[in-house]
């Protein structure tokens, strides 16, 4: 059994390797992110005390179902990603084995204070990468909303650590703060807010449109996979296990949750330029998982997250890589593009028809769980809102496929004259990468009992429940 | 045989055929016909096996007489017209997804009338939708697919959510028993919810805006499948909206219009209104596939209103009324289709006078109508018949004057396709076309056959429906050796073919004896020195119902209010990007402020 800590300290040791032997830099990336993914699974499972102060008093990694799916899901997408687009990651090989290291640390780490380092690690690389845009402006936006939430985080951890003398995440859960509370109010406000400027939550997202919005095929894929879904699965295990949501303070959070994804779905379904699509989806989507994060509905939101990241990787991929070649990522410039790249758009089309929550394809075991969730805590309006802006978010997505597979005037049948170029987006190992990627979410969305037993053992995250709905019921007849 | 093997069979070879048509896009054509057909014949063999329940994975499935009927008519559909398949592969920009679309939607389709919970019920339908929305794409207009994506997909979202609704009371998903419990404002919810998509599949006005985009433009080979099967999926959730619903039950203690609780009268008004909005819009289309879909309007507002009436005449007429349409719709869709694959054209004025190229297309288009317009002696006009019937029973006037309507309405516009197409000079253009080959009049020649059938011998398909009625405990319409009775009368519709027949029969000895006409050239006219170079101007169908449209040439488009819909979306869109998303720092630090503050106003620290 190896101790987690490896998971932080290969990376970072790699990392300053990287720093030294420049030229084999791409390898040490590489093999970073192999190793991040083969010891994953001979972790020591269970609390694991660093520095031999025992908790509260020292620092402690905690390695738990939960932190388990995001290490795997950060770590695989880190993976395919690196492995995607090699040629980009080199330059960033320094910086994405500390975002590997960060984000290692932020799943793993019991304590809030510790978190916050973790998480500047992680923000600061994101920092870094977002140049590749080659936008600085976009950058400074985003480093000073960053560093605002850095700050508010800090500030809301001294009054937590001024109130209860601990900042150890299990120490503070004990102490069953009541969140209701005037004095707990401001400094979980704090907190928040750090977190829902990272997960993009309206109105504090302001960054994402520039940032998002000039990625390239490796960062932005990273940006709306890997931190995303860290940053989500962090605020879930904070605002579940940590900190107990209830009264007005959960109505807010899960207020700006709801209006979040039905205002970015709204603005996905006004674009034409698919990277903005993406990323007003992504904030949609993000909206909605800490909505249920937020109502402690953990098991619906995660699969929501992983279905998310996975769909998302793979559609900025392809959008990253379809703007390099044509210079655009205006869909209705695009038409026809997967005509001479059937695999690739395949790929496309499965993880949208995941997006949408179209049956066969796992988002739509996301769905129905979050939906059978929400209803069985009496929840009616959530899923309301869920399914109406689930018919805008497949219209844009729907109307974005039909785009880019049948060119054509109106009036005439689709006929691939009309299709823009022959260039092939990915070479074949890459497109069957890609291929094999979405393949995953149709093989996770047939077979979705399994899949969700591999996701939660069938025992839910954190004491929270299990799987609010299975397939396998309906054949009981319950 | 096992509904397992025919669903497996039809998933494994619509796999198949995706890679047979990259070798040879003919053959993968021809497996359409091959796993369509076995299909066909699967389910016909299934009767036997009608009330077993199983499960294949995790979908459960149970053998219903209701469900093999609609199954049956739906795979008719698809079988039938999988026969032009082979020849429209070179005109398919992705030959291998539309066959393999084509199969996984007609599965889909078989699963979802056997599904025994509401679960696997919806994943079926979910997935018909999405690979018919592949297919259509492929026609004449992406926007067609958008739009039937959209509607189909308002529909299918209130269902889920009605679904789940009662879901949270009851705890089950089982079909029969999922609506257990409900009462009050809950059931109006879940009733009008989970009919939604019931009513956007069979183009139930203001959901009627997809068929003509989605008829008119799909593939031709597709059109005849969306009306004549498709559609008729809209027809089962109806059915199970007022029996797994128990909607009668339910609202017993509403307000009742002619002893029809409220929301099930709207409900019937509404398909009124469908009639009356098919049958006018239909009068107006120049493009005869259009035409033919404002006419699945109609149709479609004649079936709801049989299916809801849940009695033991007009339920029954509404039940048949299914297949009659969806055997005569896809008739005229596939002799349209004909047509077109001759002439490359679907619109009206630039074709004339086929029946002297192409007769028996025309003879299957003759009957197609002559069903559709509920004219003896073809099983549109007993269809028809038993829904009056049933109206004039409860003495819904309202309702019964709409059905009138659409009824003298369509004589109008079903005859338009016959005489500008049809009829009329031919163009010279055309006048070296021949008729389709044999393997695509095998179909047309089917259908048209069963549309005489099911009008001389309509018990056949009666006493199929007496079961179903029996299986939903109403009592079964009543019929004799081969007459239907009512309350008000009898029909005996052998009879009503013979004296037709025997008219027929007169006018066709008139027509033989009598002189022939004289044939003229279409521009062969006398213009007064003025020469006219555009000759769809002069062709007999061309603004054929000016007078009439004009009357209501400034009725409202219903399309307006989905894009008014959708650009309020739009806007809300707009809004969020310019509210809250900008280059610079200072609009999030405002936010951040804002909220905050807010906040702590919400928590009373101040």
């Amino acid at each position: 059994m190896i101790n987690p800590v490896f998971m932080i300290a290969i990376p970072l040791i790699l990392a300053f390797l990287s720093l030294v032997a420049a030229r084999i830099k791409k390898w040490l990336l590489l093999s970073g992110v192999l190793i991040n993914i083969a010891i994953l699974f001979f972790l020591e499972k269970g609390e694991t005390v660093i520095g031999g102060f025992k908790p509260p008093f020292g620092i402690n990694l905690i390695l738990d179902n939960y932190s388990m799916v995001g290490l795997a899901l950060a770590g695989l997408l880190l993976l395919a990603g690196v492995v995607l687009s090699l040629d980009k990651a080199d330059k960033y090989s320094t910086v994405l084995l500390t975002a590997l290291a960060g984000i290692n640390g932020m799943l793993l780490t019991g304590d809030l204070f510790n978190l916050f380092i973790f998480m500047e690690i992680t923000i600061i690389s994101a920092y870094i990468l977002s140049t590749a845009g080659k936008k600085p402006e976009y950058s400074f936006n985003y480093l000073v909303i960053g560093s605002i939430g850095s700050v508010f985080y800090l500030a809301g951890l001294v009054v937590f650590y001024s109130l209860t003398g601990t900042l150890n995440m299990a120490d503070l859960a004990a102490q069953n703060l009541s969140m209701g509370t005037p004095e707990l109010l401001v400094p979980l406000f704090l907190i928040f807010t750090a977190f829902a400027i990272e997960a993009k939550l309206i109105p504090f997202g302001g960054w994402v449109k520039g940032v998002y919005g000039n990625s390239n095929r490796l960062t932005g894929a990273l940006f709306a996979s890997v931190y995303a879904s860290t940053v989500l699965f962090v605020f879930g295990r904070v605002f579940n296990e940590v900190f107990a949501l209830s009264g007005a303070v959960q109505t807010i959070i899960v207020l700006i949750g709801v209006v979040t994804f039905a205002f970015g779905e709204a603005a996905a379904f006004r674009q034409v330029k698919m990277r903005r699509i993406l990323l007003y989806s992504s904030i949609g989507q993000s909206g909605l998982a800490a909505a249920l994060f937020a109502l402690g509905l953990i098991f619906p939101a995660v699969l929501l997250v992983i279905s998310n990241a996975v769909s998302k990787f793979i559609m900025f991929s392809i959008t990253g890589k379809l703007r390099e070649i044509y210079k655009t990522d205006d869909y209705t410039d695009l038409k026809g593009v997967f005509f001479s790249n059937k695999l690739t758009g395949i790929a496309f089309s499965i993880s949208a028809m995941s997006l949408i929550g179209l049956p066969l394809f796992f988002g739509f075991y996301a769905k129905l769980n979050a939906l059978t969730a929400l209803f069985n805590g009496g929840n009616w309006f959530i899923p309301a809102v869920i399914l109406l802006f689930a018919i805008v978010e497949g219209a844009y997505f729907i109307r974005l496929l039909i785009a880019l597979w049948a060119p054509g005037k109106e009036g005439e049948i689709a006929d691939k004259s009309h299709a823009v170029g022959e260039i092939r987006i990915f070479n074949i190992k890459k497109s069957i990468l890609v291929f094999i990627l979405s393949l995953v979410i149709l093989a996770a969305g047939l077979i979705p009992d399994l899949a969700g037993k591999l996701i939660s053992s069938d025992s839910g995250f954190m004491g929270g429940d299990g799987p609010a709905f299975t397939m396998s019921q309906l054949k009981g007849g319950e | 045989m096992n509904l397992t093997i025919i669903l497996a069979v039809t998933v494994v070879l619509a796999v198949v055929s995706f890679f047979i048509t990259r070798l040879n896009k003919k053959a993968g054509g021809f497996l359409t016909v091959i796993a369509s057909l076995f299909a066909f014949v699967g389910l016909f063999l299934l009767k036997g096996s009608i009330g077993g329940e199983f499960s294949i994975f995790y979908f459960s499935f149970k053998i219903t007489m209701v469900g093999w009927y609609f199954a049956l008519i739906m795979v008719l559909a698809y079988s039938m017209t999988s026969f032009f398949n082979p020849f429209w592969m070179d005109k398919m920009m992705y030959p291998g997804s539309y066959n393999f679309m084509y199969l996984l939607s007609m599965a889909g389709t078989i699963g979802m009338f056997f599904a025994k919970d509401f679960i696997t019920l919806f994943i079926f339908w979910e997935t018909v939708v999405w690979s018919s929305t592949f297919i259509i794409q492929l026609g004449k207009s992406r926007k067609a697919s958008y739009v039937y994506y959209v509607v189909s997909a308002i529909g299918s979202m209130a269902t889920l959510f009605a679904i789940m609704m009662a879901y949270s009371v009851s705890g089950t998903f089982v079909i029969s028993e999922a609506f257990a419990g409900l009462s009050g404002g809950a059931a109006i919810a879940v009733f009008f919810t989970f009919i939604l998509s019931g009513l956007a599949k069979i183009g139930i006005f203001p959901f009627h805006v997809w068929l003509p985009a989605a008829h008119g433009n799909a593939p031709h080979t597709f059109s005849p499948v969306l009306s004549g099967g498709l559609v008729k999926m809209g027809a089962f959730i109806a059915f199970l909206s007022v029996t797994a619903f128990p909607a009668y039950e339910i609202f017993s203690g509403m307000f009742k219009v002619m002893g029809t609780p409220f929301p099930i009268y709207f409900l019937m008004a509404l398909g009124a209104i469908s009639i009356i909005v098919g049958t006018l819009m239909a009068i107006k289309q120049e493009d005869a596939k259009k035409l033919l879909a404002y006419s699945s309007v109609a149709n479609g507002g004649y079936i709801l209103i049989g299916i809801l009436m849940l009695d033991q005449v007009g339920f029954a007429g509404g039940m048949m009324h299914l297949v009659n349409h969806a055997v005569a719709s896809a008739a005229a869709f596939l002799a349209i289709a004909a047509v077109a694959y001759r002439t490359g054209t679907t619109k009206m004025s630039e074709m004339g006078g086929m029946i002297h190229r192409m007769p028996v297309t025309y003879i299957v288009y003759l009957v197609a109508i002559i069903s559709m317009a509920g004219i003896p002696p073809m099983g549109g006009f007993v269809s028809k018949w038993l829904i009056f019937q049933g109206l004039a029973d409860k003495g819904m006037l309202f309702l019964a004057a709409a059905a009138f309507f659409g009824s003298i309405g369509s004589f109008m516009y079903v005859f338009r396709p016959l005489s500008a197409v049809f009829l009329g000079q031919t163009f010279t253009r055309d006048l070296k076309k021949k008729e389709v080959g044999f393997f695509m009049m095998l179909p047309m020649l089917i259908l048209t056959a069963l549309s005489i059938l099911a009008g001389v011998f309509p018990n056949t398909i009666l006493r199929v429906i007496t079961e179903i009625q029996a299986s939903v405990g109403i009592s079964p319409v009543t019929l004799a050796e081969n007459t239907i009775v009512t309350v008000n009368g009898y029909l005996d519709a052998f009879r009503v073919f013979i004296v037709f027949g025997f008219g027929f029969t007169i006018a066709f000895v008139i027509f033989i004896v009598r002189r022939k006409s004289k044939k003229v050239e279409l521009m062969d006219t006398y213009t007064s020195a003025e020469f006219i170079h555009t000759r769809e101007l002069l062709h007999y169908s061309s603004k054929f119902y000016a007078p009439f449209e004009r009357l209501y040439d400034k009725a409202p488009d219903t399309m307006k209010l989905y894009k008014k819909i959708a650009v309020k979306i739009g806007e809300l869109g707009n809004l969020t990007e310019s509210l809250f998303y900008g280059h610079k720092p200072e609009k999030t630090v405002f936010w951040v402020m804002i909220t905050g503050i807010f906040v702590v106003i919400i928590g009373g620290v101040v």
